[in-house]
């Protein structure tokens, strides 16, 4: 817990955190300005329909419109870049020879720094639906969800938002926990970054080839948009469920490769 | 300057034969990189008090018997053992009595001096606010304590190193190099900390590669090349007694033989119009003294060359550089 909060002071005194944050709480303002502008438009080209289109009668749809555009690269870069930077970064600037010299668990650290990088994935996605709750009800207003003919509570609505982020939390720190997974193997931050977003990448890619469907049960990029069934009526579980096991092997596997190198690594830098 | 108090009393010390209790241990320490020996079945005793110069050439292993000490790296064989504590199976026990830094000391850079300490120094334990202002005092930082690491010079980075090794008042502070990059009053105000710091008590280990500053600062040391011991002790005995002078008289030929009579004639030999004797401590008063009774003007006695801790180590490690060069190669080669 006390390296937790060291390991939080460190990324809060960065300035790179701040631009991270910054961007994920602009997309949810521009998106909704755009929307707002264009609502009178007869087209509606408001990209990606369904929920989003929902959105421009509904500010309390504006979250989960947000989240959509966002989980797809924004918030996997980020979550690369956080997690790789928490232990190639500080390899990069000697801070973590420094840090390790100390009376402190090379597990504890590892965890310290998976922890912190959790946490700034989640001050993120906070900002966004805060974000895009206050445009959205300044542009729209907030009503009862209307989902496929059928109308829910604005609470269950809440409660619904808060589901999907939580799905799109977890599918993120997969991509995290790999980012960091790959950190313990290099010393270059934008090194083991890169190749976190590259797997995300390619992994997507592999997923949208029918002739890979064998593949897709494996590959947790095919679970990361499964929070989607949330809004249908009735609410299918199935793939949010196989999608959270699927995130669930990923990251224990992902953190058992990182502390099993990381555990006995000679730090040279 | 002020001068961090010991904070060491009443803790018990393993004993090891005769003398101050052992702080600092190496039994066969040895780190193997690929093909290359790094470190080779290196032992090392310090003991309480010490200031412990540990000296090579660049690439000898010293940096990475220090990384090895410290828990940075695991040793192939062998251990280290701090106080009672052995590195790396007992590693967290031990560096709570380590301060120190290796290589260049880095820090947080986007932090100020005071926050970059504060951060460091709870992670072994409790501090106050005084314990930070006591070492930002000890190195001279305190008027830039609020200043942002980043911003700091070299020189600044590495007092800062100094005061992160001392803020947990640590039994054993270990520095690597801590005088390489400094300007000339730099290197001395270094010089005058260690000391001082070995007055009040603290085991000081210092790697250097500058024999003259371990002959300034340290009581004992040992000389490592090629990861190996190559010699080891205090400093007074690794430091030969034998000097030199050079002689002219009114006579020079019958000098060469009352000089020759006292020393011994094969302690005699010219260069140009000199006669040089090699003389011990104490003889040279004897020689002038005889040379006066017997006539024979002396116009000149000139401490010529006194062999140094410098030329002793480079006879002991030349012949190994060429050695040691292919050797660095061939580590990073392996590393990589």
């Amino acid at each position: 817990m006390k390296l937790l909060r060291k390991e939080f002071t460190k990324l809060v005194s960065q300035r790179r955190s701040y631009v991270g944050w910054g961007g994920l709480l602009a997309v949810p303002l521009l998106m909704t300005l755009a929307m707002y502008l264009n609502r009178n438009s007869p087209h509606h080209d408001n990209g990606p329909g369904g929920l989003i289109t929902l959105a421009t009668h509904n500010g309390l749809l504006m979250p989960v419109a947000a989240i959509m555009i966002l989980s797809g690269f924004l918030l996997p870069l980020l979550a690369s870049m956080v997690g790789s930077y928490q232990l190639a970064g500080e390899a990069e600037t000697g801070t973590l020879k420094t840090w390790l010299m100390h009376s402190i668990s090379r597990g504890g650290v590892l965890v310290s720094k998976w922890g912190v990088a959790v946490i700034y994935v989640v001050i993120g996605l906070a900002l966004v639906a805060a974000g895009a709750l206050a445009a959205g009800a300044l542009a729209f207003g907030l009503h009862a969800h209307l989902l496929t003919g059928q109308t829910v509570s604005t609470a269950q609505g809440l409660w619904l938002s808060l589901l999907s982020y939580l799905y799109v939390l977890v599918g993120v720190i997969c991509v995290l926990s790999l980012a960091l997974a790959l950190a313990t193997f290099t010393n270059s931050s934008l090194t083991a970054a890169i190749a976190a977003l590259v797997i995300f990448i390619v992994m997507n890619i592999l997923g949208a080839f029918s002739y890979f469907d064998f593949l897709k049960p494996y590959l947790f990029t095919s679970h990361t948009d499964a929070w989607q069934n949330l809004f249908s009526r009735p609410i299918v579980w199935h793939p949010i469920i196989t999608g959270l096991i699927a995130f669930a092997i990923y990251i224990a596997g992902l953190l058992t490769v990182a502390w099993y190198q990381f555990r006995r690594k000679d730090i040279l830098v | 300057m002020t001068m961090p108090k010991d904070g060491n009393d009443g803790r018990s010390m393993p004993q090891s034969g005769d003398g101050p209790p052992v702080v600092l241990a190496t039994h066969g320490l040895t780190k193997r990189f690929g093909a290359t020996l790094a470190v080779d079945n290196l032992d090392l005793t310090v003991r309480r008090g010490d200031v412990f110069g540990f000296l090579g050439p660049n690439g000898a292993g010293k940096t990475t018997t220090i990384r090895m000490i410290v828990g940075l790296i695991y040793p192939t064989s062998g251990y280290a053992e701090v106080l009672d504590h052995q590195v790396p199976r007992d590693k967290l026990h031990a560096l709570r009595h380590i301060g120190g830094f290796v290589e260049v000391p880095a820090f947080y850079g986007n932090m100020s001096a005071r926050r970059n300490l504060r951060l460091m120094g709870s992670l072994n334990g409790h501090i106050e606010e005084k314990d930070v202002d006591e070492v930002l005092d000890t190195v001279g930082l305190r008027e830039r304590a609020d200043s942002k690491v980043g911003d700091y010079s070299h020189g600044m980075k590495q007092r800062l190193g100094i005061a992160n090794a001392l803020i947990n008042k640590p039994e054993l502070v270990i520095l690597d190099e801590p005088t390489s990059g400094l300007d000339p009053q730099g290197m001395k105000d270094v010089r005058e900390l260690v000391r001082a710091l070995g007055q009040s008590g603290t085991t000081v280990f210092l790697s250097s590669h500058l024999l003259h500053e371990v002959e300034q600062v340290c009581n004992r040391a040992v000389i490592i090349n090629k990861g190996r011991v190559v010699v080891e002790g205090p400093v007074s005995e690794l430091h030969p007694a034998h000097s030199s002078v050079k002689l002219l008289t009114s006579d020079q030929e019958k000098a060469r033989a009352t000089v020759a009579a006292l020393v011994g004639a094969q302690q005699v030999t010219d260069d140009e119009e000199y006669l040089i004797v090699e003389a011990g401590d104490g003889t040279v008063r004897e020689m002038v003294k005889q040379l006066v009774a017997q006539g024979i003007g002396v116009d000149a006695v000139i401490p010529a060359r006194e062999q140094g801790l410098e030329d002793y180590f480079l006879g002991l490690t030349q012949s190994a550089d060429v050695d040691a060069d292919r050797d660095e190669a061939a580590a990073k080669g392996g590393v990589r």
